[in-house]
């Protein structure tokens, strides 16, 4: 592109520009200047408290539960999803029979609706009429059910696996796209070189898709992070708290008990974690690679 | 790839793993969804009910179920192709432009992806409002171009600036203007990178709950996600139709996706995502 | 003659723009889709009627699935969008009165005879808030009626009436407890369900949850010693409930495995359809005492931004009639009158149910209210957990305290 042809480059970046200015940075300065402001539906008429809200919130207990459960989720999600998404990826790439139809297959909770997959889970889940408790008791783990949402202690597990459940598809799908690009006269030179398949994985595969797997990690985090539908359904953030989350809390203290103040400075708060999650993982990912510089 | 026997038959079972931990569930919905209304649920549970019926099938399938799936098709549908476009236009200026304004609006862009929806969604409704376009397709298609946008961006710019910039400058110095480099170069290479971000825009759209619950008000303009919710009553879940409706919305996506997955790895795959 | 055929035609063109204005007056009127079966085919009928009555009036109805209604609402209200008339759930009528977004109706009831000895007294009282009439109610029902499985309490030996009371119920919960059977259906999930009985406990022991001048009350002795009862018979319910709503309870009581569940009267429709034999008693109280329920239920609202507030008040008045009140809800009619036959018509034990909706006491009437509950509902998940119940209400006292 020459110097001659800037105005293209504004031409094409127009309509995003504009339509990100006016429907995502308009309504969140909007939600910034609320957060400074004491604001609910029953108090229409805002006044000016400063950081008032904000020291409310970092000193009540619900925040630091909160701020834990988030971090509790968001890397057990990402971790295990992109672990089990890679590993199935590297499964359905070995050119074995059905491949392609466990590739459509394991796409399938991909596409649920996720009201409706945390409704099944939570049916799944049932102590009593459960079909996983059923199926344990029925192979004999154990005699009676367990209250897998229900006690603080399982709950985040078990919102967790279902998060698993249902997002491993899209990594899954993106590993093996890039796993199919891989150069396979490297692999084959590791093989005659000796190296067996784990070794081949992580001396010539891992490295030459390092790429992806950061976009994926860094897009996982994102929307692991500020997803809302499995967690509101499945627990409404309970049972105490357990599972309350920055999206969930956002959602109740805003909708739920109409105080759009406090809901706004979540936001606020929510947008700074996260931002620190993404920043801390590029550069860790970063200074790691320049440690090790790869094949 | 060459495996031993012994090597095969272990791949085999995991294969078998994945696919029971994918299926079950869905198996547990299929169930559900045949079970009679009057049928009380056993425990320990049954794996099949004792008198299969399809009558919340024929109870679901009601003409608003029909409304609602035509509507999540055209918003969505809308969506991927109106975002994509846009994506593809921003992340060509991204990925080519060498601007330190470029740079800082990337910034923005990035920062913009991590806005949580329910803090930003009353400010959207207004101005949905004011501008007269509640309760309409295009009210959720702009909401859902906007917020799916700075992700589709992100992904479609690291793809192209992996694209080799020589075949642009050949094609310049061969007296190509620069919509045509864009539309007979960029563009083809592209299509991988174009499919991933579809599939990502689709899936988020496709479910998306927030947006089509606030800025639609009747049965006509519901999406499928909204749509659901139809079956839960204060008290109570109709399960029985509940899980009718989600094998039925299910089927037809999961029919798409099989003979669009080989399409769909591959197109991911010509030349594309590579590290 | 000139001077009379300008006058003709100025009158006919008056008319002719007054009947079109008249024929213009469209309401919007959302409803909450309050049980799974919807009740739309009656309440289309009632709707057909009203605007046969009033040709100049178009009503259009949406009808709401209940877990989206309340963010819809407000949703609507906030983007400045309101329906003209809805019905309001009791307890939000405090914030949307102090929001200004509904209206006042003291006046238009006044001059429609409207009354509260008409309507069931704790109903009324939930739609008065600072002195102003929010609302009129629409349907009522009360929280909670003990149902039973016949079968299952003959197995054990329970007379029906121990339920009544809080030892009774306690024993029954234990000896029906075992060999897959689960004693009671309490349930203590984040959900208005498990307020509304845990408070009927505490009501009927003498507590309340805000007393007269608005402090919190949860912390006396005779709340904590009612929370600290229901810790104990939480032994008797099944696995999980601090997940597990009044809906969950329903599955185990309908498949024959749960001896006792609480719900409304609402329950009973479904109940008849099912193949359990079951009776009910009047919630739970100690001894010599009667039980106090929870009220529940619904007003309808007229919304200050509606154009045509006079039409709107037309419906209101309109859908709480004797004669159409019956006829468009699930719940219980709000309106006594229509209260009896719609009683006698389609529930059992009719005169128990009106003793005990006499009874009831309402919750909170506070703006705040959503933020009380979710203390409340924190606190009634902290006893069901087995913290200790003195210090937990002393905490939960002190969070809702501190709202004010």
């Amino acid at each position: 592109m020459t110097h001659k042809d800037r105005w293209l480059l504004w031409l094409f970046l127009a309509p995003t520009l504009l339509l990100i200015a006016v429907f995502l940075y308009y309504p969140m300065i909007g939600t910034v200047f609320e957060s400074f402001r004491d604001t609910s539906f029953i108090n229409p008429t805002p006044r000016f408290v400063g950081f008032e809200i904000y020291e409310k919130i970092l000193a009540s207990r619900d925040f630091h539960e909160i701020l834990r459960n988030s971090i509790i989720w968001t890397l057990g999600v990402v971790i295990l999803q992109n672990l089990l998404g890679f590993a199935a990826a590297v499964l359905l790439n070995q050119g074995l029979p059905m491949q392609g139809v466990l590739r459509a297959v394991v796409l399938m909770p991909f596409i649920l609706p996720g009201v409706v997959t945390a409704i099944l889970w939570r049916f799944m889940y049932d102590p009593q009429l459960g079909l996983i408790n059923s199926l344990m008791m029925r192979f004999g783990f154990f005699e009676d059910g367990a209250a897998w949402l229900a006690s603080s202690s399982t709950a985040m597990a078990a919102v967790i696996f279902v998060a698993i459940w249902k997002g491993f598809p899209f990594s899954m799908l993106i590993y093996l796209a890039a796993l199919q690009n891989v150069d396979q006269s490297q692999v084959e030179a590791a093989t005659l070189d000796g190296a067996g398949p784990v070794r081949r994985l992580f001396d010539v595969t891992i490295p030459a898709i390092k790429d992806v797997i950061l976009v994926n990690i860094v897009l996982t985090l994102i929307l692991t992070f500020n997803y809302f539908d499995i967690v509101w359904v499945l627990t409404r953030g309970g049972p105490q708290n357990a599972t309350h989350i920055f999206p969930t809390k956002i959602f109740e203290t805003g909708f739920g008990q109409f105080r759009f103040g406090e809901a706004a400075t979540y936001g606020v708060f929510s947008i700074i974690v996260l931002a620190i999650f993404v920043a801390l993982y590029v550069i860790v990912q970063k200074s790691a690679s320049n440690r090790r510089p790869v094949a | 790839m060459k495996h031993t026997a012994t090597t095969r038959f272990g791949l085999a079972a995991l294969q078998i793993v994945l696919a029971l931990f994918v299926l079950l569930p869905f198996f547990w919905m299929i169930s559900v969804s045949l079970k009679p209304a009057t049928e009380p649920f056993a425990i320990p549970a049954r794996l099949w009910p004792t008198a299969p019926t399809l009558e919340n099938y024929v109870t679901a399938f009601r003409p608003e179920f029909r409304t609602y799936f035509m509507n999540s098709i055209i918003v969505s549908g809308a969506s991927v192709a109106i975002t994509v476009t846009l994506a593809l236009l921003a992340a060509y200026s991204f990925s080519r432009g060498k601007l330190i304004a470029l740079t800082v609006l990337m910034g923005a862009v990035v920062i913009a992806q991590m806005f949580p929806h329910s803090a930003i969604i009353i400010p959207i409704y207004k101005m949905m409002r004011l501008a007269d376009l509640l309760n309409t397709y295009t009210s959720l298609i702009i909401a859902y171009v906007s917020v799916t946008l700075p992700v589709a961006i992100w992904m479609l710019r690291g793809f192209l600036i992996k694209l080799p910039v020589s075949l642009e400058e050949a094609a310049s110095i061969d007296g190509a203007g620069p919509v045509r480099v864009f539309w007979d170069i960029v563009v083809p290479l592209a299509r991988p990178g174009v499919i991933a971000t579809a599939v990502y825009v689709l899936i988020v759209t496709w479910q998306e709950f927030l947006f089509a619950l606030s800025f639609t008000s009747t049965k006509e303009m519901r999406t499928l996600p909204v749509g659901l919710n139809d079956f839960i009553g204060q008290y109570g879940i109709r399960y029985g139709e509940l899980m009718a409706s989600s094998v039925m919305v299910s089927v037809p996506v999961i029919a798409i996706f099989f003979f669009l997955q080989r399409y769909l790895v591959a197109g991911l795959t010509a030349g594309a995502v590579k590290g | 003659m000139k001077f009379f055929k300008h006058t003709a035609i100025a009158a006919g063109l008056l008319l002719s723009t007054s009947m079109a204005y008249a024929q213009d007056v469209t309401l919007q009127f959302w409803d909450n889709q309050q049980t799974e079966s919807g009740l739309s085919g009656f309440q289309k009928a009632a709707v057909d009627r009203f605007m046969a009555e009033n040709p100049s009036i178009k009503i259009e109805v949406t009808t709401v699935p209940y877990p989206e209604y309340q963010q819809r609402l407000l949703t609507a209200v906030q983007g400045g969008n309101p329906p003209d008339i809805a019905t309001l759930d009791q307890i939000w009528v405090g914030a949307f009165a102090q929001a200004g977004a509904v209206e006042d109706l003291t006046e238009e009831a006044k001059a429609a005879g409207l009354t509260r000895d008409q309507f069931f007294g704790g109903a009324w009282d939930s739609a008065v808030f600072n002195g102003g009439l929010y609302g009129i109610p629409f349907n009522v029902d009360v929280w909670q009626f003990s149902f039973y499985n016949k079968a299952l309490l003959d197995a054990a030996g329970v007379d029906p009436e121990s339920l009544k009371t809080f030892d009774g119920l306690k024993q029954a919960a234990e000896k029906m407890t075992g060999d897959g059977k689960f004693g009671v259906g309490l349930f203590g999930h984040k959900g208005e369900d498990t307020v509304v009985v845990v408070n009927s406990f505490i009501f009927s022991n003498g507590g309340k949850v805000l007393a007269e001048d608005g402090s919190c009350a949860l912390d006396e002795a005779p709340a904590v010693e009612a929370l600290s009862y229901l810790q104990d018979l939480s032994k008797f319910a099944p696995e999980g409930i601090l997940n597990a709503s009044s809906g969950d309870m329903r599955e185990l009581f309908l498949n024959g495995s749960l001896a006792i569940e609480f719900w409304p009267a609402l329950e009973q429709p479904t109940l008849q359809k099912s193949n359990i034999d079951w009776g009910f008693v009047n919630g739970t109280a100690p001894e010599g005492k009667t039980a106090i329920g929870t009220y529940g239920g619904w007003n309808l609202a007229v919304f200050q931004s509606s154009k045509n507030k006079e039409a709107a008040w037309k419906f209101v008045e309109f859908l709480v009639r004797e004669d159409v009140n019956g006829d468009v809800v699930d719940l219980l009619p709000a309106n006594k009158a229509a209260a009896g036959p719609f009683l006698a018509k389609n529930r059992d034990g009719a005169d128990r149910i009106m003793s005990h909706l006499d009874n009831a006491a309402p919750r909170p009437l506070s703006a705040r209210y959503l933020e009380i509950a979710d203390l409340q509902m924190r606190l009634y998940q902290d006893v069901f957990s087995g913290k200790d119940v003195a210090s937990s209400a002393a905490e939960a006292c002190k969070a809702i305290d501190a709202l004010n």
